[in-house]
């Protein structure tokens, strides 16, 4: 299996739901293995990011706060 | 003293960049105004084309719509070069200038989706063009049952409120012609919630319910099979249907730009949020849809932005808000709007019938409103100014 691509999403100070939208815009380009992270401020985005991972089938690898942005790092797996 | 004019050349002949032309002081600027196509487009008008077949004319010549001091020049710009300050028109001709504004708008891009432009030749869309609105038109009035799925695919679309103004529109068209029972009308997006703003959501959601529309959220559109009349989300999830309306994926225009590192990689502009300045360029702006930048692509926001960008090639000090104010038809002349700001999330503004009355007027005004700035300036400050969103939401939570 090759090794995944590695994409930053900075979506910070973008209002709910921008981060979604931008981490979609990077979703549609990724392939399964590919492991995305997504900077974000606003603070919609957390109960957002655990809805589409929940969804999706995606996988969470990790999501914490920090000082000034919520990170949320995610493996691309549902793709088909 | 008057001294050498400025010379400002605007890419493009949509609201924003006619809103500006006409701003611009004509004792100090000469403005020219560069459009490949002769036409001056209403685009909200083409959702009544497709779900009312509505025959109220939605283009004007731009050149009747500018003042007569500004310059119009229709044609392509084959190159935009930001460094040495010049606009390259399709006859090889070079437009110099003092100041370059980007007005160029969106398209769609159908490649993005593998079997969306076989859909749209099928079943029309309402974001692209008045032909296409028109065959939405015939695709909702030649089906008597099944399922209309208005699927909003991934990426940048023009006007939020748009894909929902068509599920709204759609289902009052069936109700009226008393076919509801016999069509299914499924809303597919890719957002957490039918409308991606929570407060807003509030409203429409219930709504939804009400009016017996399904809906499906976190649906990332990734190809559809029109023989099969299926389309499949990103996670191969699928959405069966008799006739299917997307709202397809927007790109920017496709013009070469020096340097080509302005653009993102959906070829919109990036800019600076509060000025429109061109990334790392003082005498070149961007407004409307042409730009990256995180805010609606609307009318509003290109005629706000059009307005800051006057105010600033005149000397004076201006920024952005973020200010939006979509008008938003729920079906059955009911209506009302999303207005926010940088600074204050989405208001949870009530649905009635004086908002749709307003859209419905703007829409009477808008050729007249991009033509006489001197008249209805002072109409629109007051509107906007009565609606600050920090103010909204003190009464609408």
């Amino acid at each position: 299996m090759s090794q995944g691509n590695k994409v930053l999403v900075d979506a910070r100070g973008i209002a709910c739901p921008g981060p979604i939208t931008e981490l979609v815009k990077a979703y549609r380009n990724a392939k399964n293995g590919d492991v995305i992270e997504v900077w974000a401020t606003d603070a919609g985005f957390e109960p957002d990011i655990k809805a589409w991972i929940q969804r999706t089938g995606n996988q969470l690898l990790e999501l914490r706060k920090e000082a000034d942005k919520i990170v949320a790092v995610i493996k691309v797996t549902a793709k088909k | 003293m008057a001294g050498v004019k400025k010379r400002v050349v605007i890419v493009g002949g949509g609201a924003g960049g006619a809103i500006l032309a006409n701003r611009l002081s004509k004792d100090e600027f000469e403005v020219t105004v560069v459009d490949k196509q002769p036409y001056n487009w209403f685009w909200p008008w083409l959702l009544y084309i497709a779900f009312r077949g509505s025959r109220r004319p939605i283009k004007r010549e731009i050149r009747s719509v500018l003042k007569p001091w500004v310059n119009f020049i229709q044609s392509g710009a084959s190159v935009v070069n930001l460094q040495d300050r010049y606009v390259e028109l399709e006859n090889g001709k070079r437009l110099d200038y003092d100041y370059l504004v980007i007005a160029t708008g969106a398209t769609v891009d159908y490649s993005k989706v593998p079997g969306l432009e076989k859909t749209v030749e099928l079943f029309g869309n309402y974001h692209s063009t008045e032909e296409n609105a028109w065959k939405v038109w015939q695709t909702i009035n030649s089906m008597k049952e099944g399922t209309l799925a208005i699927i909003l695919a991934p990426g940048a679309y023009r006007c939020p409120p748009s894909p929902l103004e068509g599920v709204f529109l759609a289902e009052e068209f069936f109700r009226r012609r008393d076919l509801r029972d016999k069509v299914r009308i499924v809303f597919a997006t890719f957002y957490p919630r039918p409308y991606p703003a929570e407060p807003m959501n509030e409203l429409i959601e219930p709504l939804l319910k009400e009016r017996g529309i399904e809906y499906i959220t976190f649906y990332t559109l990734d190809q559809i099979d029109v023989e099969k009349r299926v389309a499949y989300s990103m996670e191969g999830e699928e959405l069966k249907f008799d006739a299917a309306i997307v709202i397809p994926p927007h790109v920017g225009v496709s013009i070469k730009y020096v340097p080509d590192n302005i653009l993102d990689n959906d070829g919109f502009v990036l800019a600076d949020k509060f000025t429109n300045r061109v990334k790392g360029f003082d005498d070149a702006f961007v407004i409307g849809d042409a730009s990256a930048l995180p805010v609606a692509k609307t009318g509003v926001t290109a005629h706000l932005q059009a307005g800051v960008v006057a105010r600033l090639l005149q000397g004076e000090d201006a920024k952005n808000t973020g200010r939006t104010n979509c008008p938003f038809d729920v079906g059955y002349g009911l209506g009302t709007f999303v207005i926010s700001d940088y600074y204050n999330p989405t208001v949870k503004y009530p649905i009635n019938k004086v908002n749709h009355l307003f859209k419905v007027a703007f829409a009477a005004t808008y050729w007249d409103m991009i033509l006489y700035p001197e008249l209805w300036n002072p109409v629109f400050e007051a509107f906007f100014e009565a609606t600050e969103p920090a103010k909204l939401r003190q009464f609408y939570r």
